[in-house]
Order: C-alpha cells, then structure tokens, then sequence
C-alpha cells in the first residue's frame, strides 16, 4: 500500500495529465449533450454579455452599414408576406382564414459573434428562448440560409453556421428540382461543395440551387447558391461541384430565425407511422 | 518564485485572454490562420513553478478561453498538453545549468537558438493538438496540417515581437 502511494506520488504528474486530458476530451466530445445543462448556459451567458459588450462598441463604427441592411430587410419582409402562408388545395380551406394556415413565422435578431476563419464556424444571436426561439430551428438573412439554432439559454442563441463541418444541407437544383447535398470543406468562406449529384444531371456553370424543403429546417426554395465549378468523376456514382454561396457570411448583420409552425404536426405524423412487422 | 512574478503571471494570464477573444478571433485571414497566441502564458511561466501547478493553471487559461468561443474542453486539452510537454523540451534542449538563467524563459536569458526551440516545438504541440481535435477525422489531413503550420508560424512571429518589445536586446 505504501508502494503504491509512493509509485502515485513519483508520478503524479504523469497521472495529474492524464486526468485533466481526460476531463477535457470528456468536455469536448459530451460537448453537444451538454446542450441545456448548467454548464453549457453559464458558458453561454458569460460569453453572450462579454460578447455583446464588445459588439456595443464596435457597432458604432458601422451605422451607416447598418441602416442599409436594415432597409433592405424591410423591403425583403414586405415583400414575404404572401410566402409567409401555407399555399395549398383553395378547396379545402376556402373559408376558412389564413391566419390559421401560417406555416412559418420569422423572429428576427442581431448577430452578436460571428467568425468565418475558422473551420467550425458559429454565430451568437441577441435573442433565445425568451423570445420563442428553440433548438434546430433555421437560420436565414433575407432568401438566403445561414445555418442552424444549435443551443439556446434565455436571452442568447448560438447557432452553426453553414460554414461548419457538421454541416449538410438539402438543396435541389432549381432547375429540374434533382436532390443534392451542400457541404462546407474549409478553405474560402465564399464557396462550398455540393456531393450526391446524379451522373445524368447535366450542370452548367450558373446553376441555381436553393433549399429542397426536405430537412424541416428550411422552407423550400431559399438561395443556398449558384454552381460555379464541378468535375466529372470517372469511376464514382456521383458528381461533385463547387458552389458560390449567395450568402456573405462575413457581413452578417440581422437575421431571421425561421420558426415552422407545423414542426409538431409534421413529426407527430412521422412518429405516428409505425410499419407493421 | 517571488510574490511579484506571481503578480505579474496573474496579470498576464487575464490580459492574453482578453486579447485572444476580443482581438485575435475576431482575426479574419480566410480559414487557415488562426493564432492561439494565449499560450505565451505557458511559454513564460517560471522554470521553478511546481508541475501540478503547470498543468492545472494551463487548464483552466485552455477552459476560459473555450468559454467565449463555445468550444468546452477544446482548448483546454490542447493546453494539457502543451504543458505536459513543457519541463521534457526544457530538459531536452538544455545543454548545462547555464541555460536557465533567469526567472522565466526569455529570448534575453536564453539566447535566439534556445528560445526558439523551445517556442517553436511547444507551440507546434499546442497547434497540432487543437487543429487535429477541432475537426477530429483524417481525411482532411493536409489541409489541416497546412493549418497548423500557418498558424503556429504567425503564432510565433506574435511571440517573437512581444519579445523584443518586453525585453529589448542589449539591456
């Protein structure tokens, strides 16, 4: 037993390392699960005020921006009110109003932190779940997407923005509405990859692809990009091509958090659904 | 250690963390430079403090800084690290006593080759550790690597002119 002790305390730095490498990794691959504990909402608050102090100063020195982009969204959310409502069968809801038929609502919110140098890059939203906001939930700046609400406290939203290796986006080209998947490799904050392009989809650089409206994050048909390379693969099942986001990421300003009012029908319906054996 | 060096590290410590968060993230050189220049904290830590102490200090500057950036545990594992691989540099290219004159590792004490050494491995370490972990798969390896070596380059040049500006040569 001495032995022991004394083995601990001759080596105890090795052990001391292990431990705290440990208790970090632990930290960071929990990292996603700790979404809502305390930990994650102190880190989050404490982050969101020091970061907001810091925004309440350097937003002096781009008002005049600030206002242009201000307009701009107004004239964008004017110009969204009929899109607003769920377009379906004039039959069935002939009477009824269409209020009731709103299928997505936008809250929208000051972006507090933003990066796009790094590889994972998040963003920091001025509202939470005060405000109505909740976890994957869409994230756009006029037609154009952003990314998703990853975690949320009261008065702060942090949100994974597109340029992030975890992200995957649904798009389809406009075109002839043919699925692809949109990803994010690193590199230039302007352009990203599309995979999964069926072999017989025949691309011209200018491409247009917007969101598919599959994922239930985003209505279907935002501005994702357009096609601006692509190479034919040999020997592979799928096309791959470049994509240039219509999206600036580094000049975000305000956004909108979409919220879809009929989330919970539509994965009631899905869970409702069991295959018989 | 004196009460004074340790006035100073604790000084040290919250003024690179600002600087780190509120200057050096908001750094926007595409998504290849990234510089983690906090960890000059470590680099100038006294050679006599205790090994416990290295480790545990240099976690909790790794968790505060992962705390403005949300990525917990992130940059406190690359700090365990660095740390833990602080005294074997310092034992591994030390040639006699005289190399450790002085309090803390300086470029005057030291001298260019040494300091350098010693700077350039631990902030390698501390980079490869972080890049690696950040995106945590292979296949994007040389990108990463490219990564890496851009930002511990320009890491280094931070460290290397905050070393001149501090302790101005011929003193």
């Amino acid at each position: 037993m001495r032995n022991l002790f004394l083995f601990f305390r001759e080596h105890y730095f090795y052990f001391l390392f292990l431990l705290l490498e440990t208790f970090s990794l632990i930290l960071l691959f929990n990292y996603n699960e700790f979404q809502g504990s305390s930990l994650y909402a102190v880190s989050n608050s404490v982050s969101g005020s020091v970061n907001s102090m810091f925004n309440g100063i350097s937003e002096y020195f781009s008002l005049r921006k600030t206002n242009r982009v201000l307009i701009e969204e107004m004239a964008k959310l004017h110009s969204r009110i009929p899109e607003a409502f769920y377009i379906t069968d004039r039959n069935v809801f002939y009477k009824k109003d269409s209020v009731v038929n709103l299928e997505y609502k936008y809250i929208s919110a000051k972006v507090i932190s933003n990066s796009t140098n790094k590889r994972n890059n998040f963003l920091m939203i001025n509202k939470g779940s005060v405000h109505g906001i909740q976890n994957h939930m869409g994230v756009i700046i006029g037609n154009k997407i952003v990314g998703q609400v990853v975690s949320v406290s009261p008065h702060f939203s942090w949100i994974m923005s597109m340029l992030n290796k975890d992200s995957r986006i649904s798009g389809k080209f406009k075109k002839n509405n043919q699925l692809v998947n949109v990803e994010w490799n690193g590199g230039s904050y302007r352009t990203g990859q599309v995979k999964e392009i069926p072999k017989h989809i025949v691309m011209v650089k200018g491409d247009t692809i917007i969101t598919s409206g599959n994922s239930d994050i985003f209505p279907e048909g935002l501005m994702i990009g357009t096609i601006s390379g692509f190479k034919n693969a040999q020997d592979e099942n799928f096309n791959n091509g470049e994509i240039l986001f219509s999206t600036d990421f580094n000049s975000l300003g305000y956004i909108e958090v979409v919220v879809d009012m009929m989330r919970k029908e539509k994965e009631e319906l899905k869970a409702s659904f069991k295959p018989q054996q | 250690m004196t009460s004074r060096t340790v006035f100073f590290n604790i000084v040290r410590f919250f003024f690179l963390i600002f600087f780190q968060v509120l200057i050096l993230n908001h750094i926007n050189l595409r998504s290849y430079i990234n510089p983690y220049f906090y960890i000059y904290f470590i680099l100038l830590l006294p050679f006599d403090t205790p090994k416990w102490i290295l480790l545990i200090v240099s976690f909790i500057l790794g968790l505060s800084v992962d705390i403005f950036t949300n990525t917990i545990g992130l940059n406190a594992a690359a700090c365990v690290m660095m740390a833990f691989a602080r005294p074997f540099v310092i034992s591994a290219i030390s040639s006699g006593p005289e190399s450790l004159l002085g309090d803390t590792p300086s470029l005057r004490n030291q001298g260019v080759k040494w300091f350098l050494y010693y700077s350039v491995i631990l902030i390698f370490i501390q980079h490869f550790t972080f890049f690696f972990l950040e995106i945590f798969r292979f296949s994007e390896f040389i990108a990463t690597l490219v990564r890496v070596l851009l930002s511990s380059a320009f890491t280094l040049l931070l460290v290397l002119i905050s070393e001149y500006l501090i302790y101005p040569r011929g003193k």
